[in-house]
C-alpha cells in the first residue's frame, strides 16, 4: 500500500533545492563565525553574508542596505505594520499575518471581487488623509489571483504627491507581501513600484524561517527587535548567515527559471483542471481566470467535504490542501472564500492544489487519475448515505 | 439478511476509539463516527489540541470509509461539567469532571443525540465491559441470588486490563444507557489495542494518550481554576502546633492529602489535612500518620446505582481511579447516605471525590464523599 507521494501543496511549503542546501552547509560548520567578530575568518564570513544580501538586492532591483533579513514573512509583515503608526488599508483576502496586524491599527478593509481581485480603484477609495500604510499581497495564497500591484502603487504615489502639494508631510507607504508568487512573477521593486516588499525563502525552495523586508530609502520604520543593532538597527540579533546564503541562492535559482517554470506549470495545471472539470462538470473553480498563478488550482466539489477529500487523497499519496481547515460548527471557515462570496457549503467542499518543482508531467497525470477515482467514489458514498 | 445495526461511535481522535470504530466496521455494523465538540479553553501559551483531535478522528473515519459527524455540545458541556467543577472547587470540594462528563455528556447528550439521529446503539473507547444479567447469574451466582436481579438488565463490568479499567469514571451511568452501549475494547489490554490498531494501519496507532484536563490540554487544574478564581492570600497553618508556616494564594487551589505545591521550603514534605474555606486557611502536617490523613469510615451522598441498590454487607470499593479494590462493609447512613467501614484506613479521602462499589468485578454504582 506504499504509494509514491505526489506533493501538490507548494503554496504551503517548498522542498529545499539541493543546491541551496549545499550552499548553506559550510555556514553551519567551518564558517560558523559571528559576522561581527574582528578576526579574519569572521570577516570573510561577514563579506560572504554581505555578498548574499547584495545578490538578493540585485535580484529584486534594490540596494543591499535597504534589505532587512528576518525570520520569515510573518516577521517582515509585523515589522512593516508595527513600524508605522496610524490608519492602514488592507484587502479582506490577505493572509492572517497581514489581517491580524491591521487589527492593531485603525483600519479600512477593502472588499475583494468574486475572483479574488483587488482593484486599484477600491484602494483609492479606502485611503484617508491619515492613512500611513497600504498592504496588498502580490498573489493570493489560496486562489492564486494576481493583484494589479503597479496600479495600486500608482494610487499610493498620487496620494503621496497630493499630500506634498498640500504641504502635508504625513507619509504613506505601500507594502507588498510577495511571499506567494515569487517563483513565477517579477519581484523587481522598481517595476512593482512599491515602498516595501516582503519575501519568504521558505516558499521559493529555500530555508524556512528566513525572509526579508525591503524598504525604499524614504521609508522610516520603528525597530521591533532591538539589541546589537544588526540589519540597520531594525532587526537586532546575530545574522542568520546560512539562512541568508540559502535565501540568495534560492532566489537566484527561481529567478533564472521563472518564465520556463511558469509556463511548464501552466500546462500541467490546465491539463489537471481539464481532467477534473471533464469528470465533474459541476465543479466550481475559484480565482481569476487570467490573472492567476499558474501553479494554483482552487476547486469546490458540490456536496462533498474538502477535508474528507484530503484524507482520501493522502491515503493514495496525493497531498493537497483545503482552505477550509475546520469541520466544527464554530470553526474557522476560510476567510478568503467567504470574502469572495463563496457559499459556506461550497467553501467546505473545496481543495487547493498548488504545483511546483516536484510536479512532473507523470505525477500530474497520476494525480488526475487518482483524484477522479477518489472523488467519484466519494460522490457514490454520499449518495448512498442520503438514501 | 436483516438491516445492519446502526452504531454511532464517539471518536476522540485517540487510538482507543479509533480501534473501536475499526472493530465495529469489521464486525459488520453500519458505523458512523462522531466527534463530540465539547467546551474548550485556550489558556495563554497552551493550545487545546481539539482541532487536531477532530482531524485525527475524521482521518480514521475516512480511512475506514464511514460517515463522520460533529456533535456540538459546547454549551451543555460548559454548563454541566465545567461550571459544576468550578462551583465544587469554590465550595472547598474536589470534584471529578470525568465522572460528570460521562454521566451528563457521553451517556446522556451523546446517547440521546445519536438515537435522535437514527442510531440503534452507541459505542465508545472506554475500558469497561457491558454484560447482561444472564452472564451475571452464571458467573456470580451467590451475589446474583442475593440481589434478586431482573433477568434482562445490563451491568457494568471491569475491563480485562486492570491498569486501564475506567469503571471508576463510569459508575454514574444508567442501566438504560448500558443497554444501548458497546465497549468493544474492554476485552483487550492497552498494548493489545495499540498492536491491533497498528496492524490495521490506523493513523492514530502510535498517538500519545491525552494528558491533563480534557478541555484545556496539558495544564494543571490549578492553572485552569486561576482563570476563574482570583487569588486570595491566606495562611498555611501547622495542624499540630497551630503555627503559621507560610502563605498560600487561595484555599480553593488545595486538595485534601495534597503534598506538592506548598512552597514551604526544604525539609519534611507537608500534606494538606484540612481547609477552612470561610477563613481561607489550609492546615498541613508532616506526619504521614496524622489521623486526618487517614479514614476508616467514609460517608457517601448523591448515591447512584446502575441497577438495584446493594444490600448491606461486605463489598469491594475503589476510592480513586486505578486504586486497588479494597474491602468495605456497607450500611445505611442518615438521609439517604451510605456508610462505608473499611478494613484498612485509606489515605487522602477528599470530599467531592467518588467512591465506587463493586460486587466481584461488577460495578454497582457509588456515591460522593461528604
Amino acid at each position: 500500500m506504499n504509494y509514491e507521494t505526489i506533493y501538490l501543496d507548494h503554496a504551503a511549503a517548498t522542498p529545499m533545492d539541493a543546491r541551496v542546501l549545499s550552499a548553506m552547509q559550510p555556514y553551519f560548520s567551518e564558517k560558523f563565525y559571528n559576522p561581527s567578530s574582528p578576526y579574519l575568518p569572521a570577516v570573510i564570513t561577514r563579506r560572504e553574508y554581505d555578498d548574499a544580501k547584495h545578490k538578493i538586492a540585485v535580484l529584486i532591483g534594490a540596494k543591499p542596505a535597504e534589505i532587512i533579513i528576518t525570520a520569515g514573512a510573518t516577521e517582515s509583515i509585523n515589522l512593516a505594520f508595527n513600524g508605522v503608526d496610524g490608519h492602514v488599508v488592507v484587502p479582506n483576502i490577505e493572509h492572517h499575518s497581514v489581517l491580524a496586524n491591521a487589527m492593531n491599527h485603525k483600519n479600512t478593509i477593502v472588499q475583494s471581487d468574486k475572483r479574488g481581485l483587488i482593484s486599484a480603484e477600491s484602494i483609492k477609495l479606502a485611503i484617508r488623509p491619515d492613512t500611513r500604510l497600504v498592504s496588498v499581497a502580490l498573489a493570493n495564497n489560496e486562489l492564486g489571483t494576481i493583484q494589479p500591484i503597479r496600479d495600486i502603487a500608482e494610487v499610493v504615489k498620487v496620494e503621496r504627491e497630493s499630500r506634498l502639494i498640500k504641504g502635508d508631510k504625513t507619509p504613506i507607504y505601500f507594502h507588498c507581501d510577495a511571499s506567494q508568487g515569487a517563483t513565477q512573477l517579477d519581484v523587481n521593486v522598481a517595476r512593482l513600484g512599491v515602498d516595501m516588499l516582503t519575501l519568504n525563502a521558505g516558499k521559493i525552495y529555500g530555508p524556512k524561517q528566513v525572509g526579508l523586508l525591503w524598504l525604499a530609502s524614504h521609508v522610516k520604520l520603528k525597530a521591533q527587535i532591538v539589541g546589537g543593532g544588526q540589519e540597520n538597527g531594525l532587526r537586532s540579533g546575530t545574522e542568520n548567515v546560512a539562512g541568508t546564503i540559502g535565501f540568495a541562492r534560492a532566489l537566484e535559482l527561481v529567478s533564472e527559471h521563472r518564465k520556463y517554470e511558469s509556463e511548464r506549470l501552466m500546462k500541467l495545471r490546465d491539463s489537471l483542471q481539464k481532467t477534473l472539470f471533464t469528470a465533474f462538470p459541476d465543479v466550481t473553480i475559484s480565482g481569476h481566470k487570467k490573472h492567476r498563478l499558474t501553479s494554483h488550482l482552487h476547486m469546490s466539489f458540490p456536496k462533498l467535504d474538502g477535508e474528507r477529500l484530503i484524507f482520501l487523497l493522502e491515503k493514495r499519496g496525493v497531498l493537497v490542501a483545503t482552505g477550509s481547515a475546520c469541520a466544527a460548527n464554530n470553526g474557522t471557515r476560510s476567510h478568503v472564500l467567504s470574502a469572495i462570496g463563496l457559499k459556506p457549503e461550497l467553501a467546505d467542499a473545496s481543495i487547493r492544489i498548488s504545483l511546483g518543482h516536484l510536479s512532473t508531467t507523470e505525477h500530474i497525470e497520476i494525480a488526475g487519475k487518482i483524484m477522479v477515482e477518489e472523488i467519484k467514489n466519494e460522490y457514490q458514498r454520499v449518495k448512498l448515505c442520503q438514501k | 439478511m436483516s438491516k445492519k445495526l446502526k452504531v454511532y461511535v464517539g471518536m476522540s481522535g485517540g487510538v482507543d476509539s479509533s480501534l473501536v470504530t475499526a472493530l465495529l466496521v469489521e464486525q459488520g455494523y453500519d458505523v458512523t463516527g462522531v466527534y463530540m465538540k465539547n467546551w474548550t479553553a485556550d489558556l495563554p501559551g497552551v493550545k487545546c489540541p481539539w482541532a487536531e483531535d477532530l482531524a485525527d478522528a475524521k482521518r480514521v473515519a475516512v480511512q475506514l470509509g464511514i460517515d463522520f459527524k460533529v456533535f456540538d455540545f459546547e454549551k451543555q458541556y460548559k454548563h454541566v461539567v465545567v461550571d459544576y467543577m468550578i462551583d465544587e472547587y469554590k465550595k472547598g470540594r474536589t470534584p471529578n469532571p470525568d465522572v460528570m462528563c460521562n454521566q451528563e455528556v457521553k451517556f446522556k447528550l451523546f446517547l440521546d443525540a445519536a438515537m435522535e439521529d437514527g442510531a440503534d446503539m452507541i459505542a465508545t473507547g472506554h475500558y469497561a465491559k457491558v454484560v447482561d444479567s444472564s452472564w451475571y447469574m452464571v458467573n456470580s451466582k451467590k451475589e446474583a441470588d442475593t440481589h434478586n436481579l431482573q433477568p434482562t438488565t445490563y451491568h457494568l463490568q471491569c475491563a480485562v486490563d486492570e491498569n486501564k479499567d475506567q469503571t471508576y469514571f463510569l459508575y454514574r451511568i444508567t442501566a438504560q444507557a448500558l443497554s444501548k452501549t458497546l465497549f468493544p475494547i474492554g476485552e483487550f489490554t492497552k498494548p493489545q489495542v495499540r498492536k491491533m490498531a497498528e496492524k490495521r494501519g490506523l493513523t492514530t496507532a502510535v498517538k500519545k494518550d491525552s494528558q491533563g484536563i480534557c478541555f484545556v490540554g496539558q495544564v494543571g487544574i490549578r492553572d485552569f481554576l486561576s482563570l476563574y478564581v482570583d487569588p486570595k492570600p491566606g495562611e498555611i497553618i501547622d495542624k499540630q502546633s497551630g503555627k503559621v508556616l507560610g502563605r498560600h494564594d487561595g484555599a480553593i487551589f488545595y486538595t485534601f492529602g495534597q503534598r506538592h505545591g506548598l512552597d514551604l521550603g526544604g525539609g519534611m514534605p507537608y500534606y494538606v489535612v484540612g481547609k477552612d474555606m470561610d477563613k481561607n486557611e489550609i492546615y498541613v502536617t508532616t506526619d504521614l500518620n496524622d489521623d486526618n490523613l487517614w479514614e476508616k469510615t467514609i460517608n457517601l451522598t448523591d448515591l447512584h446505582w446502575i441497577n438495584l441498590a446493594p444490600k448491606d454487607g461486605k463489598y469491594k470499593i475503589r476510592v480513586r481511579h486505578r486504586a486497588p479494590l479494597v474491602e468495605a462493609v456497607l450500611s445505611p447512613g442518615d438521609d439517604n447516605t451510605l456508610k462505608l467501614d473499611l478494613n484498612q484506613p485509606e489515605r487522602a479521602i477528599a470530599p467531592g471525590q467518588s467512591v465506587v462499589i463493586y460486587d466481584g468485578d461488577i460495578c454497582l454504582g457509588g456515591g460522593i464523599i461528604t
